[in-house]
Formats: C-alpha cells, structure tokens, sequence
C-alpha cells in the first residue's frame, strides 16, 4: 500500500473539493489521484495489492447528513442515500416486498460483515475479480496498465465475461446490485465539481471497450449521492437468481435479475439484468424484447434466453457460460412468471 | 479359453516370492520380526498395573470438552504470531514475479527510500550464510533442497528473492512492492501436457523404490467376465490453514527463540541449526497453539532462517508474516496428479485385478511424491495387481503432504474405479465392496490386526437410508433438483512414531505432562491429559498438559495422523513407570501413594514396537521415526464407510450435498467429542475436495492464478447442511498397546468418491475431473 | 446443554506455574506509545506518516498510540493496543477471522482504516466475557466443540452474537447463511450452529 493523506469530509461538497487536493512535495509514492473513501471493501483491498496507489482519501463516512444514508419511498420510487449500507437495504422491509430482486441481489452478495461496511454507491462501483488485473505480478493488463495487453484472453478465464467485452479486456463485472439496477433502470444523482447531475444506470458503466481502464462515466471528483429507482409494476413480481459454485460467499457464476408484469399469462413490461457474465451491469434488452407483451411459457423463456446470448464471446474455460447463462435466466423467469404478485 | 491361463490365484502367490519391499528413505527398514507378539507383550505389562479407571476404558472413550477451548473462545490462546515481541521490527518476503529465470540485479533505490526501512536483502544476501539442508523426503528437516536467496537462479513462481526489513509492516510491505529485478526469463513448464516438463518412472530413479506388484494382473485382465479402465484427475490443492504462515525470531545473546506456527518443533530445530550452523541447544522453538495445519506446518520452509538471521543483523525481533498469497508457493500443496485404474472382475463380482498408474507432478528441485499404491493394493480381495507411479518435473514450488496425502488421491481413483465397476456387474456398490473385502490381502500375505469396513458399510446403509435408493440413474428427484445416493470406503493407515514423556506428580494430587508434540486443532491436548489421569487414576482436571516447545522432551511430528496413538502409548508407559516406582498395586489410583511425597518424576523414551534400534536417537535428534500401517508383519489401518446425497438443480446444475453419513471404526477413541469434530472436519474437507478446490494454474507462466481464499474456494457453513457421525467401537489388541488408531486424516478419504458415485446416480455422467463444477454437467 | 461436555479443564488454575518450559520463555513487556492523537478535523488532511497520533475506544477503553497512517483496525488493534484475540487469516476480507464489532455492527477489521474509525466504539473477542465468566456464546462455542484450531474462533463468535443480535438466527438456514462469511477450514460448521441455536435463547434471557 502506498502513503496517502486522509481527510475526512464534513459534506458532499466539502468532498468533492477536497478530491482536487494536490499531494505534498514529498510523497510522490502513490499515483497522484485523491479519491473517496466510503466502506472501503474495494479500495482497501486493492490498495494492499498495490493496485490501486491513491495518494489521497477522502473519507465520505464522516458527513454528517443523514438523507446520505436514508433509505425513502415515494410514488416515483426507490431513492437509497449513496451511504446507506448495503445490509440495511437488504433488511429493509418496504425494499423486500416492493423490490424483491434487490433484497435478493444484496443478501446475496458477499458476506453479512462486508454488507454491514459497503456503501450502495461503492457497491455499484465495485471493481473486477480478474486475478490479471488483481495480480500486478503480471504485465499484461489493459484495465491497469493501458496498451499492455489482456492476459486473460488465454489464460485462466473461467471467471470472465462473454458479454459487453473486447479483444482488449474481459474481466467481469462482479456485483450483484448493480445488475439488478440497471435491469430496474435505476439512476444516480452526482455532485461533483461542475455541480449536480444525474446519469442513468445504463450509462454510468463502460463496456469493456477499447479502453477498459475507463470503467464510468463518472468526472474525476465526482460523488455519487443518491441511487434513485422509479417505480413500476414490475417491480413486485421480481427475483435475482445466482449460480455459484457454493452456496454462499461467492462471486456469481452467472445470475439473473428479472421483474415482470404479468396478467392471466401475458406478459407486459419486463426487465432482465444478467450479472457474473458481462463486462459492466448488464440489461438485456434482447431477451426483453423477445418477452414483452408475449404470452408466457418455458419457449418462450427459451428464446429470450437465446437472444440474451447470441452476441456471446467465448473463451477457453467460459465457454460454460453461455449455456449456464441462459439456464439461470430460463430458471429466473419461470420463478417469476410462478410469483404471485 | 481360461482353462489354458495361469490360474490367477496361484499365479499371484508365485509372484509374490520375488516381489521386494517397497520403501524410499527416510521411512526405517521394515521390522520382520512379529510386532503384534511385542504390542501384546506391551500390553499385557500395562494391564498388570492400571488404574482402576484404565481398567474400565471401553472403545469409545468419554465426551469430554476441548482442553484449550477456554483460552481460544476467549482470545487468549496465544498463536506465534500473537507474541508480543516490543521494538519488533518486521520482515517482508520479496516475490519472483515470475517462474523461471536468473537474476542479474536487485534494484532496491526506490524502496530504501521508504520512510521506516531499515535494511533489504538482495536476491543473493543469504549466500554463504544459510548451509544446505535436506529435503524431508530424503531424510531431511526441509520442505526444499533449493538454498534461498543463495543465488541468481528462480526455480519457481514467487520465489523468495529478496527479503525487507522495516519498523512498521506499512512500510515492509511498500518496499516489498518497490523492489526489482532484472530478470533473464526463461520458458517454463506448469504442469501435464506443457511442453519441457520431465517425466520418468519413480522406480528408474529412485532405486529405493519398487512398484508393488502381485501375481499376474495382465493375465487376469485378459480373461476378465469385466472390465473397468478409467482415467481421474486431481488438481492442486493448498491447505489453507485459517492461520498465515508467520515467524518471530528474536535472540538472546547465542540463543535464537522462533516463536512460529509449527506442527513439528524438533524437525524445524534441527532445520535451522543445520542451515545456520548454530548448536541445537542454542534453538527454542515455541508453538503452543498452531492455527490449523493440514500438513502445511512439519517442515521447515525458506523464511524461517531468512527471519532469524534478519533478526540477528538488525539486533531486534523481527516479526515475518506471509501473506495468504505467498503462503501458496512459500510453504507447500497437494500436487496434481492423474490416475488410470483397472479393475477386472469374474462373473461372481469378485474382483480379479488392480492397475493402477499414477502420475505426480513435482518440482524440478525435489522429487515429492505420495506413492500411494504402497496402501491401495491391500484395499480389496484382488490376487493380481500391477502398478506404477511416473514422476513428472515441472518448474513449481515443491509439493509436500497434504491431509492423506497418498489416500486422497489414490484411494479417489480407486473407490470411483470400483463404483464404475459396480455399476458394470449390476451389484449394488455397498454389496460390492462387502463382496470383495479382504481380511489378508494377496499382496506379502498379511492380515489386518483388525478391518471392519463390512461392519461400517452395513451400519451406514441403515443410518442413511441406503435401501431408499432407487438404483436406476436418475430416477430419483425432488421438484427440480435431482438427487443421487453415493458411497465410497474410507481409510488411513495407523502410523506410529516415538516420543519422549514427562510427567510430574505432586502430593496434592495434580500432575503435569510434557511432551513436545502438537494440538493443531486435534484435540492433543485433551487426549495427553485424558489418557494421564486414566491411567495414573486422578481426576482429569487435576492433569496440565504442555506440548509445541522445543524445550519439553521431545515428540512426534503432527504428520500421519499418528499423535494421538504414539502419545497415548507413550504416556501410558510412563504412567506405568511411575507408578511401579511409587510401589502403586494394580487397581489403585496413584493418589495414596503421593502423600508425603514432595513431587515424583518420570521421563520415559517411547517407540513403537518393532522400531529401528536408533529411533529415539533419530527422535532427539529432530528426525522423525515412523512405523505402523504395512510395515511389520500386519496391516494396520483404520476403515469408514461415508454415504452422501447430492442434489443437482435440473437447469442450473448446480451441486449440493444436503446430508453426508460417515461410519467410521478406528480403535480405540480416547475423547469422542474431539474425535467426532476431527472426523466431521474431514469428511467437509472431502465435499471440498469434491465440489471446490483447486488452484488454478497458468501455464504459459506457471503462476497460479487463485491464490487467495475468495477464489481458491472451501466449503462455508452454508454448504454443509447435515453431518452424521458413527463411530463404531473397534477392539485392536494388535495395532498397538492401547489399541488407538489415527482418525485426523480418515474422515476425508472417500468422500471425493461418494460424491462422484451421488452425481452418476443422479445424472448418469461420470465426472472423472475434479472438482466436479457445474459446467461438468451442462451437456448431456 | 450436555453438562459432560463442560469442560474438566476448566477448574485447573496456575497450579504448576506454566511449569519449567514456560519458566524460560522470553519475557516481553510492552509499553504503550502515549501520544496525544490528533482529532480528525474535517476539511484538514492527514498527511502520511509512519507514526500519527491515533487513538481507539476498545472494549470501553480509550487507547491512545501512534501508528502508520496506512494502518488497518485489526493491526491497530493487534500491534499497537495488543489485544490479539482478533486473528489476520487473509488481509483482504475473504475469511472473516478479524471480525469486531464497530459501533455494534460485525465489520471486517482487516478492510478498516484505523485512523477511520475515529471514536466509534469497537468490540473485540476480548471484550465479550464478563471476567471469568463466558458469554453465553463463547460457552455455547465450547459445550459443542464449534472450533478445533481455534484460529477463526475469535471471528466467528464475534460474527455469531452480531447474527444473534441482528435477527438473523431464526432458523438453522438462516444461521448457516448469515454465518458464512467466516471460513472454518477445521470445518466445524454443524458445531456452530448448534452453538449459535443453544446460545440465542440465552442471549435473550440475558
């Protein structure tokens, strides 16, 4: 871990501004960037394995502004302060029965411990388990060091994307939530130091273009305040399905966020998020496309499935998951269609 | 046809004259001489004077809780690296970042740099200062010949090759990262099927070593009713003690003090004092609590005297904690090996032959290997059996033992061999193995001293549920899961060792035993204290036991699964030394005779029966005697018999295991609560093996790439919804005087097999890969 | 409760004196940095620095000491307020052995910043028992042998009253899923589950 300079923020603009602080004369160990600190469950992390160097946190934990960590409702939806943890949201009741898939996608991701620490804002933010990008033993990583290469494009992929990945990079997108917000359409609310704005959940992640270092669309300084998620009658009758190799603790093999509307067997509105196979928080407007306003049944689960996964990249030891893939989704959806809402 | 073939019987007991022994250094000759004469001859003198307690020891002995589970519910269990070692500086392992090279420069100015840093070493400090050691396997203290930071060579991916010492492990760990190299790289090989790796015959190299043979198997073969030829694979496996691997040296003028996790404390003293010349008694080694070893903690490893001489250099403590990434490559694992079996069977279901060719990989340093075969060809009823296990070098860190080590594997490749078989004769797979036990098996002609696997399979059967099993694959399910039933055999030889016991009797009735060996998580403790207070007829509360200090008399390593009988023997000697020596009469408690006394003593050298003469000198001396299992003229083994469900999502596929069975008969059980917990603990270990593990390799830079306990996955409490544990009582008058047998080991072995049997049952795939993962069962 | 599976070892006190190996261990005495540490202001940044003046309420103490700023709660806790109950088995939230209570919550020590923490008060392994007197948890842990090595103990009873007190131990389901964030390699889950189900009915009482 590199030396940093910790300062802790008395409100959000307090942090944005101290994200601009340049570092001493002296410690030019770290690589220059201030950057937030909130549960620190990545960060922390990274920065033990010389990944991440900051030079300077700011730590968000020390506002004092309660709506950062409040969990409201309202007729227009969801709204979650970027603070709040992830096992209060969880445990919250309104969210468990209004929004199952995101009690679901939360409960099910990491441990009690890690979700007692994560911020919802950090959660979404949470970086790649690629052990490429993970190891700085290994040269070739075009997320830490751009142009190097991609070591996992033959190497040890088993954990990797298929879909919204490059020739340059596919690590995968390894968050449970953020699958299920984006599948919700779900938006940030930022301040940074151009002020305040909102980025929909679709657009705050980059696939892994051909610049995957570049994983938001968030301006240096910027800080995610708020998670909104409109409101939709969808949203009952929802589930996250995830597939792993043990039974809990444990980054998705494949998973599948999806919400319906639903009358006597027709579909109406649908949202499909497909998580532990993309390179960023993936929605599968394919598979809904093929669902929407379609009377419901295992076929056509099947073709949905099918769609979500016709643009899939294989690789060596991921191959597995193109099928896995459309399995959980099948699975998801007949769970869901068996909802009752 | 048969008519014209050898008979395959008789063809086997011709063979079986020319057949050698079958051993490799440092293992002692095998004793001709009739052991079970001299265990009964021990035990008849023990049974002339005990304790009226000891007199009323059944099998399975008493529940009775954790010796040390206070000190470690309270956080007051110090493990090495809870020490308070003030003005302590700390040490940092510097990695190779790649697999095979040389070094032509250390660049260390950006890491001298670092505020706090107070020295580095280069990749070759160590030059000149550390002497060779020996590897384990060759007699040795090491878990490598290879001297670190001796030289320009890497001969494995993150190799220690440069070491920092600073005042805060901050600091270390940034000039750690700061350092390095200029490396000439060179093209290195993983592991099997990548070009450069050397394979060859262990026999051809190894002159010590024959493969065990008996009759005429290719013969057999030829005329077999059936046949079964299947090839298994296991991958790496690493322990993964919870505990990283860390030492603190500090010095006391000469004295070097090593407070270090270690599960051998006289093979580590003897370790360091070969590589840094100093005097044996100049040494202390202090490991009173070892966080969880598995194996990974009897030899000495690189940073042990890279750490002492730091220390001696910087004139403070130096405190070195491994992180849990270099604990992958700077201690040792479970090589990756294949397997192909045969079995042939005749139309009775007996079985008729064993193949079994193994291959192991290693590292170019060391031959490490398991050599399995030693045990699997006493197994089942077979007259003919051939073998042989290929040695494969690849650039990798040296293997060592992992929790049964030998039977993991082997006995995996075996007992799925023998599913498949079972399946092919249509006999039920319990039926199958009851059909072909051996109470003398063909291979030397020797007979167990006892082997109740029939017993274990017929007690399991019923506790599980065995007759519920609808034999058809697949024909079994609940909703959307389908569920298979599996079996396999579990088994672990009984090894012996030798140790040296003190014991300390006060008038007021509490007494003190010492010997150095190790608690690892087993239940040692207790099990020194329960058996003392038995046998010297006090109240066990009375008894303090201290063990893991290289200044207590000392004891067996915790390898093989051999503490539990080599102490229980031992003290129990002592015990009866004592009390002869106090003039105690045979059914009386010591207590009588304490009065006036102001405190008795008693040291008492133990060995097994039939050790080699200089095994007590070997034992002081930091070596480690073993005996027991094939050796001598009985087979001396422990049995179980584990039954599993698995359920397997219909379109998903994942693979749980709801409930597991395990029967196991082992001897005499001396603490049933401790026991059990090993046993439970084992047979997780086995669902692990199963579902889970596996270290990853790259191999176009022989690196691992799951180095860590996020991605290198063991089972968590939610995957072990219900574990059965029987423990049979078992009365062996013959394995050695008290009858114990080695359980720390057994619980996993089968368990890899059961559940491969469970997953064919249940989708008709046979996945000889492990571990069995979902995207092994995707495709039909 | 199995009153046989309490343990005789319990009654034995000092009586030997740690007998004659313990007689020659090295002796340690540790002395407490005693710097004032520098209240974390907002809007005044920290610079690094190998000794900044930091301070911890743990187990109802305020320690006082000065650390490298890069410092995690678990070695704060460990190395400078030497209290090493709580264990480092990863260093990278992936087993759970460092887990303490910060502000009543079970968090992971070893992904904590010290210098974070601030005065929130931290609950360690040590701060459970009520001098000689276990609490219910750890006396559960013990009567159904929930640890072998006991290395990961420490954490999973902090982890095990957290699930208690969060309302997350309703059903053994639900025990083993919300306990999973600890690894066990001894594998003694069953063991603490049973434990976690013997001492959520004391805990209530309590």
């Amino acid at each position: 871990m590199r030396p940093f300079s910790y300062q802790p923020a008395s409100s959000p603009s307090d942090a944005v501004k101290a994200t601009s602080m340049k570092p001493g004369a002296s410690d030019k160990r770290g690589d220059g960037n201030t950057v937030f600190l909130a549960g620190g469950t990545t960060l922390i992390d990274l920065m033990k394995l010389d990944v991440s160097r900051p030079t300077g946190l700011v730590d968000v934990n020390t506002i004092a502004d309660k709506a950062l960590s409040e969990i409201s409702f309202s007729k227009d939806g969801l709204r979650i302060g970027a603070l709040a943890k992830m096992s209060a949201v969880a445990d919250d009741a309104t969210v468990k029965r209004e929004y199952p898939m995101i009690s679901q996608s939360l409960e099910k991701a990491a441990s009690a411990q890690l979700r007692n620490m994560a911020s919802m804002g950090g959660n979404l933010l949470q970086r790649t388990r690629c052990s490429y990008f993970r190891d700085v033993a290994w040269k070739q990583c075009n997320k830490r060091e751009p142009g190097s290469g991609c070591a996992a494009l033959d190497g040890q992929n088993r954990l990797h994307a298929i879909l919204a990945v490059s020739d340059d990079c596919i690590a995968s997108y390894p968050g449970d939530f953020g699958t299920a917000f984006v599948a919700l359409d779900g938006s940030v609310e930022v301040e940074g130091p151009k002020g305040k704005r909102t980025i929909k959940s679709s657009e705050l992640h980059l696939a892994s273009g051909s610049s995957p270092s570049v994983e938001t669309t968030l301006q240096p300084g910027e800080f995610i305040t708020a998670l909104v998620v409109p409101a939709g009658n969808w949203a009952r009758r929802s589930a996250y399905l995830k597939i792993r190799d043990r039974e809990s603790y444990e980054f998705a093999a494949a998973s599948a966020a999806v919400a319906l509307e639903m009358q006597s067997g027709k579909l109406g509105e649908v949202r499909v998020g497909l998580g532990g196979v993309a390179g960023k928080p993936w929605r599968s407007m394919e598979a809904e496309a093929v669902l929407r306003g379609q009377s419901f049944n295992e076929d056509l689960a099947q073709k949905a499935a099918e769609a979500a996964f016709a643009d899939a990249k294989l690789h060596k030891h991921n191959a597995f998951k193109k099928e896995l893939g459309q399995r959980t989704l099948v699975r998801a959806l007949m769970d869901v269609a068996a909802m009752e809402a | 046809m048969a008519s014209k073939k050898k008979d395959p019987v008789k063809a086997a007991q011709a063979k079986q004259a020319d057949q050698g022994e079958n051993t490799i250094p440092p293992k002692p000759k095998p004793p001709e001489n009739d052991t079970a004469s001299m265990i009964r001859a021990s035990q008849e003198r023990l049974e002339a004077n005990r304790a009226p307690e000891a007199k009323k020891i059944g099998s399975i002995g008493p529940e009775i809780a954790r010796y040390d589970a206070r000190e470690k519910v309270m956080g007051q269990a110090q493990y090495a690296g809870d020490i308070p070692a003030p003005g302590a500086a700390y040490g940092y392992a510097v990695s190779s970042p790649v697999a095979k090279g040389m070094i032509r420069a250390t660049n260390t100015q950006a890491a001298e740099a670092v505020p706090g840093v107070i020295r580095i070493y280069k990749h070759d400090a160590m030059k000149g200062r550390l002497k060779p050691v020996k590897f384990f396997n060759q007699g040795g203290p090491a878990s490598t010949d290879m001297l670190v930071m001796s030289g320009p060579e890497i001969v494995h991916d993150n190799q220690i090759i440069g070491y920092v010492v600073a005042e805060s492990y901050e600091a270390a760990r940034e000039a750690a990262n700061l350092v390095t190299f200029d490396i000439d790289e060179a093209k290195s090989s993983a592991t099997f099927g990548d070009e450069g790796v050397t394979t060859y015959a262990l026999a051809e190299k190894n002159k010590d070593w024959k493969d065990p043979v008996v009759g005429d198997a290719e013969a057999a073969f030829a005329q077999a009713e059936q046949k079964v030829e299947a090839e298994y694979f296991m991958p790496t496996q690493h322990h993964n003690p919870m505990e990283l691997f860390s030492t603190t040296c500090h010095w006391e003028d000469e004295r070097l003090i090593i407070h270090e996790p270690s599960a051998g404390v006289s093979v580590l003293k003897a370790g360091v004092s070969t590589q840094l010349g100093l005097k044996p008694e100049n040494i202390d080694i202090i490991s009173p609590y070892v966080g969880g070893s598995f194996g990974a903690k009897v030899t000495m490893t690189p940073r042990t005297s890279i750490t002492a001489l730091a220390a001696r250099d910087v004139g403070r403590p130096v405190k070195c904690v491994l992180t849990r990434q270099q604990g992958f490559t700077q201690s040792t694992h479970r090589a990756e090996t294949r397997h192909k079996v045969r079995l042939a069977c005749d139309a009775a279901g007996k079985l008729t032959a064993y193949g079994h060719e193994a291959w192991e990989v290693t590292s170019r340093t060391d031959a490490y290997t398991v050599n399995g075969t030693e045990n699997t060809i006493h197994m089942y009823a077979w007259p003919n059996a051939t073998t042989k296990i290929n040695v494969v070098e690849a650039d990798r860190n040296t293997p060592g033992f992992m929790r049964s080590p030998p039977e993991t594997p082997y006995i995996f490749a075996l007992e799925c061999a023998m599913d498949e078989m079972a399946e092919k004769m249509k006999i039920d797979p319990v039926e199958f193995r009851k059909l072909n036990d051996a109470q003398t098996t063909a291979y030397k002609n020797k007979a167990y001293t006892s082997r109740s696997l029939n017993q274990c399979l017929d007690k399991g059967a019923e506790a599980f549920g065995w007759s519920k099993r609808d034999p058809k694959v697949g024909s079994m399910r609940d909703g959307d899961w389908l569920i298979g039933y599996g079996v396999a055999m579990a088994t672990y030889p009984t090894a012996l060792s030798a140790a040296a016991v003190r014991i300390k009797v006060m008038a007021d009735g509490n007494a003190l035993v010492q010997v150095s060996a190790h608690d690892i998580g087993t239940g040692a403790y207790g099990v020194a204290a329960i058996v003392a207070a038995q046998e010297l007829g006090l109240p066990i509360e009375n008894v303090k036991v201290e063990l893991g200090d290289s200044r207590l008399p000392p004891g067996p390593i915790a390898g093989g699964s051999n503490t539990t009988a080599t102490i229980s023997n031992a003290i129990a000697e002592t015990c009866n030394r004592l009390r002869l020596k106090l003039g105690v009469k045979d059914g009386q408690s010591i207590l009588p005779a304490l009065k006036g006394l102001g405190a008795a003593e008693e040291q008492y050298n133990w060995a097994f029966e039939g050790a080699p003469p200089n095994a007590i000198e070997t034992l002081y001396k930091g070596g480690a005697p073993f005996g027991g299992a094939a050796y001598g003229d009985k087979l001396r083994f422990a049995f179980g018999a584990e039954f599993v469900e698995v359920r397997i999502n219909e379109r998903t596929r994942e693979i749980r295991v709801p409930r597991i069975t395990g029967v196991f008969a082992a001897g005499r059980i001396i603490n049933a609560n401790t026991a059990r917990s090993q046993l439970l603990g084992g047979m997780i270990w086995g669902i692990g093996s199963a579902l889970h593990e596996a270290t990853e390799i790259d191999s176009r830079a022989a690196k691992y790439t799951n180095s860590n306990i996020a991605e290198y996955l063991v089972p968590v409490n939610a995957d072990i919804p219900n574990v059965e544990i029987i423990m049979l009582p078992e009365e062996d008058r013959e394995t050695n005087a008290l009858g114990v047998k080695g359980i720390g080991e057994l619980g996993n072995v089968g368990t890899a097999a059961a559940i491969f049997s469970a997953v064919y049952h249940a989708t008709g795939k046979r996945v000889r890969d492990l571990p069995i993962r979902i995207e092994s069962l995707l495709t039909a | 409760m199995n009153d046989s599976t309490r343990s005789p070892f319990f009654t034995r006190r000092n009586f030997l004196s740690r007998g004659a190996a313990a007689a020659a261990a090295p002796v340690f005495a540790e002395a407490l940095v005693g710097a004032a540490p520098a209240q974390a202001q907002a809007s005044s940044a920290i610079p690094p620095g190998p000794a900044i003046p930091m301070s911890l309420v743990v187990n109802g103490q305020k320690r006082n000491f000065a650390a490298d700023i890069r410092t995690s709660l678990l070695d704060a806790v460990r190395e400078k307020v030497r209290l090493t109950g709580s264990k480092k088995g990863c260093d990278h939230g992936q087993c759970g052995a460092c887990t303490m209570h910060v502000d009543g919550k079970r968090v992971l020590s070893c992904l904590t910043l010290a210098i974070s923490v601030g005065d929130k008060p931290v609950t360690t392994i040590e701060g459970l028992a009520k001098g000689d007197e276990l609490h219910p948890m750890q006396q559960a842990f013990v009567d159904h042998d929930a640890l072998q090595c006991g290395y990961c103990t420490p954490g999973q009873i902090m982890s095990a009253v957290a699930c208690v007190n969060e309302g997350h131990a309703k059903s053994d389901s639900e025990i083993r899923e919300y306990m999973s964030g600890n690894i066990c390699r001894c594998a003694a889950y069953p063991n603490i589950v049973a434990a976690v189900n013997q001492a959520k009915s004391q805990m209530k009482r309590s």
